[in-house]
């Protein structure tokens, strides 16, 4: 059906970010016929076909919208700067409705319809842990930008890598030492009662405890919960932090409550911006957060002291000073996250050019050569900034930012280092057949 | 909780139709909506449908009608266009499937989606609501039947002896592939359906008519044609063409003949799908079928339990329809016939939907219209610009942020009021040709009002409840 032969040549041809995208989808049905030559040019022109398994409808679809921007863009700079070994990158995009049973469908598509070099993209866990032996199976190389311990935990198979974004169980051990430090010794945590939160509820009590710290009460809260106010008695009265993750559609209720339960005493409040991802910050009701503390995985907010490489990476994604879009001030971007598509490929490129990939014949290799991989130094390709690989575990390590809510902005206050967010590897990709 | 497809057959015999847009409108703009003060708006909605209640029984029996009768001329068409918009309508439907097997496998890049389900079932249906049938206009069979020399009779069917069951078994399984398929959007298997749900369709009217199938059999010709009762526009034939003139909303009904029981079926199917539609992303019914609404798994995991939820959606509805026209018969002292109190009633459903839908589908129309521009420029992703849209940049910020939560829950909640009122004026209406006198019709009519009411706090329960889906 869709044995994409046409194709735009981005080396030849200025496009914009969305036909750099979309145009490549583009099928040629006729030309697909018989006696129909692929790639008649030189092999070396063709270009690096690679699946995105996009959320574009479903629950992921707001986050989905971002990653199909930033991966446009870094395509477009890939590109634009030669390619993969001099051969442009077409992205396929296939949606796969945020459905975990239509994850691996997508990937076997990618595999044997489009037969796309490598699947790449993919944001939400349940998507990816469902898409994961699809990948193995089919051997097809299978680079996700989740930010789940999944891939880490090495219950996945030797496909799958997540080399652009940390993992959230390095994401909440990082954050540790800047807590017991700056923030206060006894911390209670107010979480959702499930997957998401049971990671913070599981990861950060030991990582505390390491800094000296300790978490005095853990409040988890039912998923189906909309007001929060009873919750609250809950918290010890000698609470210093109350590190909270709530996300969905309540959590703007859940701060206005927080701050009816405290009003100016409270004590410190530390979060991760999940919870507010893509949500502008001086929304009314959270006034509340004015000096509390976030995590970002890449700062929202243009700082003072940002790299060339990330004021690059800004404008070529299209984000304002204020993390939204240069056409749309109220579409605030999902920043923390959405750079790890752009890192993401740029691994690729790094990886598919060390070992000369070709062509699918050459998948094995490339697994292998990203494995091989070690370092990524900040620069263009690496906006976020620097970060170790480990090969046998398929993850990146990188630092993470600790922001401060000042004047309706965050405002960068630490970074970690890559050594806060280390953990022993639970186990061994590299042993795993190819 | 896996279920197959609940009929294959019911599938390849549907069409069309939305969800991309929806999907945009992520968890944080509900939760703007969360910290409005909804349950007042709730309350007071309820109140003034009440209240238009109220008002008619001090209003004379003939003065609506008085009102109805109104009409402001505007032009006269002197030809019917129909031959050649269905022509035209045809020849994009087939480049729009084409679209869909050959374009971009992106559900917000290829045009076949984006049309299908944002500006044909969202804007093709809220725009008839305000202008009248536009979908005589584009249906994609009339021009081929005639010239295939078929029956495309011009001869109007007595409606009132037809059956509506194959209108409500397609627009059944229309709904079914819209909020329980797990890939409605996907354009290739879209481009599918479409072919599939037009070829039938054709055979359909190359056996019976055009005139007869569109009348009763093909579901879209039936609901545009019910929803355009709604229009503001009113056209005539004459002798010298068509004549256009403005009229107040719903007066076209005045002159409606009743339903049959299964055209009262085929309204009240409609209305319960969009209003599924709503419920099935709320906490409450993710709660109810083991999901946890901040983590849903996908639709594929929600088949079965959907597949039900749909099918007890309509019949709750018919049920308390039918229950209450019943009622309402009983209570009048002076009983019109089931039937047709049923079949006339019906009408003041109409609105309702009309008003469901717009709140419904608003945040999809503004974001996905978008999309729809772009791609339509484009369709088949060869870097075209046929419309000069290709590289607009999509702000699907309009429908973000707390100003837009705002203004956005107002205009539907201002739909969803005024959608009940009108229902009430309506049914009141037809009360007045059912009933010989005033306190027959009032009190026929508490039993609907009831309803009304209640589903103008559902309504505005369902656009301000959490959602998680």
């Amino acid at each position: 059906m869709s044995d994409a032969s046409s194709t735009i040549n981005f080396l030849r041809k200025s496009v914009s970010r969305r036909s750099a995208l979309k145009g490549l989808a583009a099928t040629s049905a006729v030309m697909a016929g018989p006696g129909f030559v692929r790639y008649s040019q030189a092999q070396s022109s063709a270009p690096i076909k690679i699946g995105f398994q996009a959320h574009r409808t479903g629950i992921g679809a707001s986050y989905g919208r971002w990653y199909e921007r930033t991966t446009a863009a870094a395509v477009k700079a890939i590109n634009g700067a030669g390619g993969i070994n001099g051969r442009p990158i077409e992205i396929i995009t296939e949606d796969d409705g945020t459905d975990a049973k239509r994850g691996p469908e997508v990937v076997e598509k990618f595999a044997n319809q489009h037969k796309t070099d490598i699947v790449y993209g993919t944001l939400f866990s349940h998507v990816v842990i469902a898409s994961a032996p699809a990948a193995g199976e089919l051997k097809i190389p299978y680079y996700v930008v989740s930010e789940g311990h999944h891939v880490a935990s090495t219950k996945l198979n030797r496909y799958v890598f997540q080399p652009g974004i940390t993992d959230v169980k390095s994401q909440i051990q990082s954050t540790a030492p800047w807590i017991a430090a700056n923030a206060g010794k006894k911390v209670t945590q107010i979480f959702p009662d499930f997957a998401f939160g049971h990671d913070h509820r599981d990861y950060l009590p030991p990582a505390l405890k390491a800094q000296g710290a300790d978490v005095i009460a853990q409040i988890a809260i039912p998923p189906t919960e909309t007001s929060f106010t009873k919750y609250f008695p809950q918290i010890p009265a000698d609470t210093d932090v109350i590190y909270h993750v709530m996300v969905g559609p309540a959590v703007l209720t859940f701060v206005k409550e927080l701050g009816e339960f405290f009003g100016a005493n409270r004590p410190q409040l530390f979060g991760f911006i999940d919870s507010l991802e893509a949500v502008d910050i001086n929304s009314p009701g959270l006034e509340f957060l004015d000096g509390s503390h976030f995590w970002e995985g890449s700062p929202r907010y243009a700082q003072a002291d940002d790299t060339e490489a990330q004021k690059a990476y800004r404008a070529a994604v299209g984000i304002d000073d204020n993390g939204a879009s240069v056409d749309d001030a109220k579409d605030v971007s999902t920043a923390a996250h959405m750079f790890g598509c752009w890192e993401t490929l740029y691994v690729i490129k790094q990886a598919m050019e060390a070992c000369s990939y070709a062509g699918p014949q050459d998948r094995a290799k490339l697994v292998e050569a990203t494995e091989a991989l070690t370092q990524f130094p900040e620069g263009p390709e690496h906006p976020q900034g620097a970060k170790t690989f480990n090969g046998k575990i398929h993850q990146c390590f990188g630092s993470q930012n600790i922001s401060r809510v000042e004047g309706g902005k965050l405002k960068v206050v630490h970074r970690t280092t890559i050594e806060d967010g280390l953990y022993e590897p639970e186990g061994d990709y590299t042993t795993q057949p190819l | 909780m896996r279920l197959p497809a609940p009929a294959p057959v019911l599938l390849s015999m549907v069409t069309l139709f939305a969800a991309p847009g929806r999907a945009l409108a992520h968890a944080s703009d509900r939760g703007f909506v969360l910290l409005l003060p909804t349950g007042h708006y709730i309350v007071g909605g309820a109140l003034a449908v009440a209240a238009s209640f109220v008002a008619l029984a001090f209003l004379k029996p003939d003065a609506l009608a008085r009102l109805w009768t109104a009409r402001l001329p505007l032009f006269r068409i002197r030809f019917d266009p129909r031959f050649a918009t269905s022509a035209l309508s045809l020849l994009s439907l087939v480049v729009l499937v084409a679209a869909g097997v050959a374009g971009s496998r992106d559900p917000l890049s290829n045009p076949l989606p984006l049309t299908v389900w944002t500006l044909f079932w969202v804007g093709l249906t809220l725009a008839s609501g305000v202008v009248g049938n536009l979908f005589r206009l584009l249906d994609p069979w009339y021009a081929l039947v005639r010239a295939m020399g078929g029956r495309a009779a011009r001869e109007v069917p007595d409606l009132a002896n037809l059956s509506y069951l194959p209108a409500i078994v397609q627009f059944a399984a229309f709904a079914w592939f819209e909020l329980v398929y797990p890939a409605p959007d996907d354009p290739y298997r879209l481009a599918l359906v479409v072919a599939a749900y037009w070829s039938i369709n054709l055979v359909a009217m190359l056996v019976v008519g055009h005139a007869r199938w569109t009348a009763t059999g093909e579901c879209f010709s039936v609901f545009f044609r019910i929803v355009s009762q709604l229009s503001i526009v009113e056209t005539v034939r004459a002798a010298d063409g068509f004549r256009l003139s403005l009229c107040m909303p719903g007066a076209k009904l005045s002159s409606a003949a009743p339903l049959p029981l299964s055209g009262v079926v085929f309204v009240l199917t409609s209305l319960a799908s969009v209003s599924f539609d709503g419920l099935m992303r709320t906490f409450w019914w993710l709660d109810r079928i083991g999901v946890n609404p901040l983590e849903f798994p996908g639709r594929s995991d929600v088949m079965a339990a959907n597949s039900a939820g749909l099918m007890l959606a309509v019949v709750a509805l018919t049920a308390a329809f039918f229950g209450l026209v019943w009622l309402g018969e009983k209570i009048s002292g002076a009983p019109a016939g089931f039937r047709r109190a049923a079949g006339l009633l019906v009408w003041s459903i109409a609105p309702i939907a009309l008003a469901y839908h717009f709140a419904h589908y608003l945040t999809a129309l503004l974001v996905n219209g978008q999309y729809a521009l772009v791609a339509l420029s484009d369709p088949f992703s060869r870097g075209w610009n046929l419309f000069g849209a290709a590289h607009l940049h999509v702000a699907a910020g309009v429908v973000m942020g707390p100003d837009s939560a705002w203004a956005l829950w107002n205009l539907q909640a201002g739909a969803i009021v005024a959608g009940h009122v009108l229902a009430v004026i309506v049914a009141h209406a037809f009360a007045a040709r059912l009933y010989p006198d005033r306190q027959a019709i009032l009190r026929s009519q508490i039993p609907l009002t009831i309803l009304m009411i209640g589903y103008t706090v559902f309504g505005l329960w369902l656009l301000s409840t959490p959602t998680g889906a």
